[in-house]
């Protein structure tokens, strides 16, 4: 919203402050401005000159020669295209290099032969209004050489605000509001708004008006204005006024309309009486499949939902947003209706919504407008036609429906509850003193203040006492409020091992295993989730997705973390990233159960190692054992293949107690399908949730180390390739017993002197016992029992 | 022979001065006090003086030859401390050579920065809240104030899971929460008051991407309820944690804002850190809004069972992801949801 300072001006005094002083008050105290420019700066080079000779031109017909005096040294020779233009008169002159509005630089010229040093420029060059007749005209004594912007009083510093910043303040959507502001905020009078003060006596057949829909309309009131003559152009102070805050004029009628609009907030309408069928009025809800023209020229299918103004016969305007093109006031018009209302913010939001037509006035009614504003708008705007048009007459007071009062709204205030929240020391009287230059009523009631609050501000903003502590601490001043520590003393707050947990997993994750966190999204693209095995009617679905077909809510963070490695692979050819995020799964009623994962993707080049240490699966793995022993999980051993992962190759997976952990490759398919032949890609996934769980009863325990000397013993097994490793392992623990301490695979091969269809696993074992020092026999029984062990498993020992 | 020492005196130990290396030094050792040198000799000549002069004699001897060797030992350790020099000097290792490669890793800058923000605020006594992401309708607009017809709870605004026919009064619509306050009323009616919170969080909205526009976003909320809680407490907390997230302190100002769970509402601006005279960041304001914030509105004490009467409440909410844009100087809010490495990495030098 674009507010005018030479409009302010006209109701409290704001002449010892600058544009900025006054933006910077009311961002300060009331709402942020976003900016200050100054309307009809673009005319600050142009300047008042006067035709001191006037010509024909020698070689054409439709151009003149001539001589303009701007107050420089000498005139300069102008050629001029308009047929109005003559000597003595003062002109709007554009010197050589002035820009025009429009963009147009001024340069010398030759017009058909004849220099032309500047120009005499038409109110439509200078953007002043839509006039082509000719150029524009000044008064007689306006003063050659003087800037045009001040001759014609264009200037006028004009706010900026965001409308948004206004939503809760029905106050605000017109000047009179601010001027209040700034009134209160300097401790200046606030100038009363002139208006009609007395109607003529009701008609003897005042106009029928008839509110069908209540809720939608609470009041409204109809007058009728004979004119002397039809609509003609406003006085340049209107004109300039709209212009300066953004609207552009029309014809008195409608300007005068928009000028009560941007004064009061209130927007008024017109109607031309004698379009209206059975000259009366019924605010009605829209018959299922009723047509409007509204003035924008489009047709309109209406909704039953749409509150219409309608006459005997059809919708005349759509209630609050936009007039009717068939009763729009013409250039002919000289009888009209005046509509001032109150509707409902919710149905003219919506109506505007549906439409797609967000105009000056639904904007405003949906901000919840003082009803008692109705009146005071006809009122308004009858002190202002009679100022412009003292001919034209008010056929009688207005005729009404509904009811405009609001009700008196009382709150009790306890001033020092007041000074307390906002944390100043400022006075019962204070407060009062502030509440009353806002135009609440205030008075002392025992401990309390007794306030009332004024109509525009009881429509919806101002409800309790905790409204009017906001009040009287933004107009105090926000800024005279100094910090201040809790006084209560710092409690331990409650601890929180799932966070604890969650810090610890991220540690290892980038500290050992050089993965990036990401962020992934929440949506999935349905189409993704498909590319990946993954079933759509699985899902929570969103209702307004962000972006067609984006509307999936994942399960976990896999999809998202696969989609950004693919994105990857181009630039990176290995890389970790991981993910802590939320998922979610559908549920009949109410809020769908939530999970929180920790999931990486780890990917590097096709070729390498396939399986065993040093293989992709291999690191994957270790990451997920990583990660469950940080949480003080105690070995647990994995079950291969994966279960319900679609993206998860079959044969390449583990899982620990499903679904607490999975490891798996991508299915060879994906990799096809997503573009990542050449590599090769692994997941690890853990529930956090369970993880958590499980964590808490984890509880390491401490066992004193041996105080006996170790034996390294070095066994190799040669085994057929179908025994899988964790048997072996298993064989060779059992073997152990209680004093094998460590064991650990360090070689694997097939070929070489073994038989086709084995393999050979060799193993670094540590035996210690806890109570004396093992003997070579103690090595022996082991070597025995694990060629035992091998033996069983359908091979042998190697030596 | 009391001259001849003398001599083998002065002579040895300019010739221990004079010596250039070990080698040197051993030889004239040996040539001095070996088994056959000519100290030792004159010592084992000493027998054949008469007895008068022996000891005189013995004493200088013995004299002549400690002192020859603590001039050897001397010059000894300043030969080796050479050549110890000389050879450092000498040393062909070339300490510039790079270390092993780094593994990298590293955490995402919005977690970072969130992290670090929990921490500090967990040392003033508060505690960390989560919420779910995907929300009741209840939660996320009823309990926080936000009126039924409020256009904030309109499709082009919010995220529904909910269909528009199934919305409403009664109904337990369900939205992607569009803001992290749902935390607010969760925490407050599980732990009750007094309570500090803060609930760091993802948030969605219904926006087209673009540099500066996204859909989810992470914001940090902080709350406190307790006995004669005012909006100095509040500013205390908002400077507290602007220090924390930019680093040192920023002068600010507080100004209205409107948000319906609080009651009066503010925005806090800080003083622009990276100009003194305007910037395109500040947009030649040199404040930068940084911070909404407010004292809880007694209707949303209510909707958690807390007597505005008895407690009063501060709440604020930290766009995270704007900070670690500024933080950073992330001119497109994309990159944080890229999961791009060559984006992730450069939090991590
Ligand atoms: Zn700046």
């Amino acid at each position: 919203m674009k507010i005018s300072l030479n409009w302010l001006g006209d109701f409290v005094d704001l002449s010892d402050h600058t544009p900025q002083q006054v933006a910077d008050l009311l961002s300060m105290h009331t709402a942020e401005v976003e900016g200050v420019e100054e309307y009809g700066a673009e005319l600050r080079p142009l300047v008042v000159g006067e035709v001191v000779e006037c010509a024909p031109h020698p070689a054409a017909d439709k151009l003149s020669l001539t001589q303009v005096d701007f107050g420089a040294e000498q005139t300069v020779p102008v050629v001029c295209g308009a047929s109005n233009v003559r000597q003595g008169q003062k002109i709007a002159f554009a010197p050589v290099g002035c820009v025009l509005p429009g963009g147009l630089k001024i340069k010398k010229a030759k017009l058909r032969g004849e220099a032309s040093h500047g120009m005499i420029c038409s109110g439509r060059e200078l953007e002043l209004s839509d006039d082509q007749a000719g150029i524009l005209e000044l008064a007689c004594d306006a003063e050659v050489g003087r800037s045009l912007a001040e001759e014609l009083g264009l200037l006028d510093p004009v706010l900026e605000l965001d409308n948004k910043s206004l939503t809760h303040r029905p106050d605000l959507w017109g000047h009179y509001g601010f001027a209040r502001e700034l009134a209160a905020i300097l401790g200046r009078r606030l100038q009363p708004l002139p208006l009609l003060s007395d109607y003529p006596a009701a008609g003897a057949d005042p106009v029928p008006i008839r509110i069908e829909d209540g809720t939608g309309c609470s009041f409204y009131a109809g007058l009728r204005i004979d004119l002397d003559a039809p609509p003609q152009a406003s006085p340049e102070r209107i004109q300039q006024r709209l212009l300066a805050t953004g609207l552009r004029p029309i014809n008195d009628i409608v300007d005068l309309s928009n000028y009560v609009m941007l004064e009061l907030g209130q927007p008024t309408h017109a109607f031309a009486w004698p379009q209206l069928a059975g000259s009366c009025i019924v605010v009605r809800g829209a018959a299922s499949g009723e047509k409007l023209t509204t003035l924008d020229g489009v047709e309109r299918v209406l909704d039953p939902h749409d509150m219409v103004i309608a006459d005997q016969q059809r919708p005349v305007a759509l209630a609050g947003v936009i007039g009717g093109a068939d009763s729009e006031v013409g250039d002919d018009t000289t009888q009209l209706l005046l509509e001032s209302a109150a509707f409902n913010a919710t149905s003219v939001r919506r109506s505007a919504h549906r439409h797609g037509l967000r105009s000056d006035a639904s904007a405003r009614f949906e901000k919840s407008l003082d009803p008692a504003l109705a009146d005071l708008a006809l009122r308004r705007y009858c002190h202002l036609l009679a100022e412009i048009r003292p001919q034209a007459r008010i056929v009688a007071a207005p005729a009404s429906a509904g009811c405009d009062e609001v009700d008196l709204r009382h709150i009790d205030l306890d001033p020092e509850r007041c000074a307390e929240l906002l944390g100043v020391g400022i006075a019962r009287d204070q407060i009062g003193a502030i509440l009353q230059s806002l135009g609440f009523a205030s008075e002392d009631a025992g401990a309390h203040l007794h306030v009332r609050v004024p109509s525009w501000r009881a429509s919806k903003d101002v409800r309790t006492a905790i409204d009017l502590v906001e009040e009287v601490g933004r107009i105090y001043g926000y800024h005279k409020i100094a910090e201040q520590p809790l006084q209560a003393p710092v409690q331990a707050p409650r601890a929180d091992p799932g966070r604890m947990l969650e810090r610890r997993l991220v540690a290892r994750l980038h500290g050992a295993h050089a993965a990036y966190e990401s962020q992934g999204y929440t949506f999935l693209q349905h189409s993704w989730a498909e590319r990946l095995g993954l079933q759509g009617d699985d899902f929570v679905c969103v209702d307004n997705p962000v972006q067609d077909g984006v509307d999936l809510i994942r399960h976990d963070p896999v999809p998202t973390l696969l989609e950004q490695a693919v994105g990857n692979l181009r630039e990176e050819t290995s890389g970790c990233l991981f993910e802590i995020g939320k998922g979610y799964r559908p549920v009949e009623q109410g809020l769908p159960p939530q999970r929180r994962w920790l999931a990486a993707v780890m990917w590097r080049p096709e070729g390498g190692v396939e399986q065993g240490p040093g293989s992709l699966f291999a690191a994957a793995r270790t990451v997920a054992e990583d990660l469950l022993r940080c949480a003080g999980l105690r070995r647990s051993d994995p079950c291969p293949g994966a279960v319900d992962a679609p993206w998860a190759h079959p044969a390449r997976a583990l899982t620990w107690q499903d679904p607490l952990a999975l490891v798996a490759l991508l299915h060879p398919r994906l990799r096809e399908e997503l573009g990542a032949r050449r590599s090769a890609i692994a997941v690890v996934r853990i529930d956090l949730d369970e993880l958590h769980r499980l964590a808490a009863a984890a509880q390491p325990a401490f066992r004193p180390p041996s105080r006996f000397p170790a034996i390294k013993v070095d066994v190799a097994l040669a085994l057929p390739a179908t025994v899988p490793y964790a048997e072996v392992e298993n064989a060779l623990r059992q073997a152990g017993g209680r004093v094998l301490e460590e064991l650990h695979m360090f070689d694997l091969f097939e070929g070489g002197t073994l038989a086709p269809g084995q393999r050979s696993l060799a193993f670094h074992a540590l035996l210690r016992a806890s109570d004396r020092t093992l003997k070579d026999k103690d090595e022996q029984k082991f070597l025995t029992k694990v060629a035992q062990a091998a033996e069983r498993l359908g091979g042998g020992l190697r030596s | 022979m009391r001259d001849r020492l003398e001599e083998l005196q002065s002579q040895g130990l300019a010739a221990i001065q004079q010596a250039e290396a070990e080698e040197g030094l051993r030889a004239i050792e040996v040539r001095l006090l070996g088994r056959k040198g000519e100290i030792t000799s004159v010592l084992k000549s000493l027998g054949t003086l008469p007895a008068a002069e022996r000891p005189l004699l013995g004493q200088l001897a013995n004299e002549v030859k400690q002192g020859l060797a603590e001039a050897l030992q001397a010059r000894r350790s300043d030969l080796q401390a050479l050549a110890m020099a000389a050879e450092l000097e000498a040393d062909g290792f070339d300490a510039t050579l790079p270390g092993d490669p780094l593994p990298g890793g590293g955490v995402h800058p919005v977690n970072q920065v969130s992290r670090d923000l929990e921490d500090l605020f967990q040392s003033m006594g508060f505690q960390i809240a989560d919420g779910p992401e995907v929300e009741l309708e209840e939660l996320n607009f009823d309990a926080l104030n936000i009126p039924a017809d409020h256009p904030a709870r309109e499709s082009h605004d919010t995220i529904w899971i909910t269909p528009p026919d199934q919305r409403g009064a009664g109904k337990q619509g369900v939205v992607l929460r569009t803001h992290t306050s749902p935390v607010q009323v969760r925490a407050l009616r599980r732990f009750g008051a007094p309570l500090r919170v803060v609930a760091p969080g993802r948030v969605y909205r219904q926006e087209s991407l673009d540099a500066t526009h996204e859909h989810t976003f992470h914001q940090m909320e902080g709350l406190v309820v307790d006995r004669g809680v005012g909006v100095p407490h509040m500013l205390h907390a908002m400077n507290t944690l602007i220090e924390g997230v930019m680093g040192r302190k920023l002068e600010t100002r507080l100004r209205p804002g409107f948000f319906p769970f609080v009651e009066p509402g503010f925005e806090l601006d800080a003083r622009c850190p990276f100009c003194k005279s305007g910037c395109g960041v500040c947009k030649n304001s040199t404040w930068i809004e940084l911070m909404p914030g407010g004292l809880v509105h007694p209707n949303v004490l209510r909707a958690c069972d807390v007597d505005p009467e008895e407690f009063s409440g501060y709440a604020f909410g930290l766009g995270l992801s704007r900070i670690v844009m500024l933080r950073y100087g992330i001119d497109d809010i994309r990159w944080l949801m890229s999961g791009s490495l060559s984006f992730l990495r450069q939090f991590h030098p």
